[in-house]
């Protein structure tokens, strides 16, 4: 029997998930590094209102960190590699400021705006807007000339070239780059949650940590997966949505082809 | 040039003494040497030349994209200073199509940058397809499309506001071989159908030969117009006449010109 590859995918998941229940059962793990997933599901449950509750707290800050990283990202990435100046002049310094490690900046950011949700919020958006904005650089540079002549040809004036075609065929640059923006900040705000803070999914990690509380930590850990992976999912869903044509295109209707199945169906599906 | 005012009509292409240099990396370098060229209104006039010789510099800055630093080009009997599409309709080599939007929104994209209506665009939308035999294609992408096929929806997007004059620039170089024949076919039935005139750039002297009524052959940089060769084989071409000596003794002709002159 052959599996296809989405299957042979969530039969590794299926067993990723068995292990996490067999393994302390079986006492192979000690149940304090490790409580198995059905204890962790029953003590998230046991305690759903104080998880609700981090749990908000938490997606308020992702929430706006969000913007700060990908509206801003966005922005800041397309002014700096729209136009040659400003893309050689900043974009070298922007790709240093990349790599020194931001979390260093937090004690910082506390010192200025407390150990609230506004620390967090800064941090994480801080965090997320780098490689959301070069992902939004080097997407605007790699639009093909080609296609704004065409539109030149037809008479587009500049907005509507910005309208009609620069924005369009920046969407693929700019979701991978908000991919990887929002992953970062959820990172982000998670971290700065479990360094200093009263509230938050990251701070019920440290605090059941220190209390040497395994299942209300895993059950932490379970609902920051739950969230990593939802964020995915839209990203994914809003792809598939947009730029169907990008990933299709790769396999691509070659030249004797001359029909081709109108079902469109991503790579990854 | 005794029938250059005859020439002023809708329709036509005139290129008056148009020279052009570029700055190159090791400085200025001559691209186009005082060309003058003259196409009648309905008339299919191919360009051909070496790799570099400013043929499809000469097609851009007939469509309005870039202007000579020196000379005049009328369109439809006026001078063309910035892109046109109500005159000139130009077709790229890659098809050029925005792979986000379906043929029939491609085919639209001109209109729509007049803001017509939506029904109108849809209609002639539809129009066009079926001229270039792409009925029932609407909704397809780009990437559900074979380069020939890409390239049908790229013609019907340079006909779609119906100019006079269709620019071409080796529309078919990327094709391969059958499907370069075929659409050398398909190109000429549109044409016959349509009236338009058509100024055509291509590496390929048998493709020059079997589509064009005159040939215009270029030298290498800077680029000049050598020769005009009248081509007088029957309408409508066939398959058949490439193998007949006069085709033969045209494309020798051609190719003769261009070996002296490199």
């Amino acid at each position: 029997m052959r599996l296809s590859p989405a299957a042979a995918r969530w039969l590794i998941v299926a067993i990723l998930i068995l292990l996490w229940e067999a393994l302390p059962r079986l006492g192979l793990v000690a149940e304090l590094f490790l409580p198995p997933l059905s204890s962790t599901i029953a003590a998230a449950v046991a305690d759903w209102r104080e998880y609700a509750a981090a749990l908000l707290v938490t997606l308020y800050e992702v929430a706006l960190a969000m913007v700060i990283a990908c509206g801003g990202g966005i922005l800041a990435g397309a002014a700096v590699g729209g136009f040659a100046l400003t893309r050689n002049l900043l974009l070298p310094i922007f790709s240093t400021l990349y790599a020194v490690p931001i979390v260093i900046l937090y004690p910082v950011l506390t010192a200025w705006l407390g150990i609230g949700s506004e620390s967090k919020i800064a941090f994480a958006g801080v965090y997320g807007f780098f490689p959301t904005m070069l992902g939004t650089a080097a997407g605007i540079r790699t639009i093909d000339p080609q296609l704004l002549l065409a539109a030149r040809s037809m008479g587009a004036s500049f907005p509507q070239r910005l309208a009609r075609v620069i924005i369009p065929a920046s969407i693929p640059t700019v979701l991978a780059g908000l991919r990887l923006g929002g992953a970062l900040v959820i990172i982000g705000v998670v971290v700065s949650e479990m360094l200093t803070s009263t509230a938050g999914i990251g701070y019920l990690v440290t605090r059941y940590r220190t209390i040497l509380d395994s299942t209300h930590v895993f059950a932490s850990v379970l609902l920051i997966i739950l969230l990593t992976v939802a964020f995915n999912a839209l990203v994914r869903a809003v792809e598939r949505r947009t730029v169907i044509w990008q990933t299709a295109g790769r396999r691509g209707a070659g030249g004797g082809a001359e029909m081709t199945p109108a079902a469109v169906v991503p790579a990854s599906a | 040039m005794a029938n250059v005012t005859a020439l002023r009509e809708r329709g036509s292409v005139e290129v008056q003494d148009v020279s052009h240099v570029y700055a190159g990396p090791g400085g200025e370098v001559p691209a186009l040497a005082g060309i003058s060229l003259a196409v009648a209104p309905g008339r299919f006039v191919v360009v051909v030349g070496p790799s570099g010789c400013g043929k499809s510099s000469l097609l851009m800055m007939m469509a309005g994209l870039r202007r000579p630093m020196a000379g005049t080009i009328l369109c439809d009997g006026r001078p063309i200073l910035d892109p046109d599409p109500d005159r000139v309709g130009v077709v790229f080599q890659d098809a050029s199509l925005f792979p986000w939007l379906s043929a029939a929104d491609n085919v639209e994209f001109p209109l729509a940058i007049r803001r017509l209506p939506r029904e109108e665009r849809r209609r002639r939308a539809a129009e066009m397809l079926r001229l270039v035999g792409l009925e029932g294609f609407d909704g397809r992408y780009p990437h559900e499309l074979s380069g020939g096929m890409k390239q049908r929806v790229s013609i019907a997007r340079g006909l779609v506001q119906d100019p006079p004059v269709l620019l071409m620039d080796e529309p078919f170089a990327a094709l391969d071989e059958q499907t370069r024949m075929t659409m050398g076919e398909e190109l000429l039935r549109i044409w016959s159908q349509t009236k338009k005139t058509v100024v055509f750039v291509t590496h390929s002297l048998t493709e020059a030969v079997y589509l064009a009524d005159e040939v215009l052959v270029m030298s290498p940089r800077p680029g000049r117009i050598i020769d005009r060769i009248e081509v007088a084989l029957a309408r409508p071409r066939t398959y058949e006449m490439m193998a007949s000596d006069a085709f033969g003794r045209l494309r020798d002709r051609i190719w003769r010109q261009i070996r002296s002159a490199a």
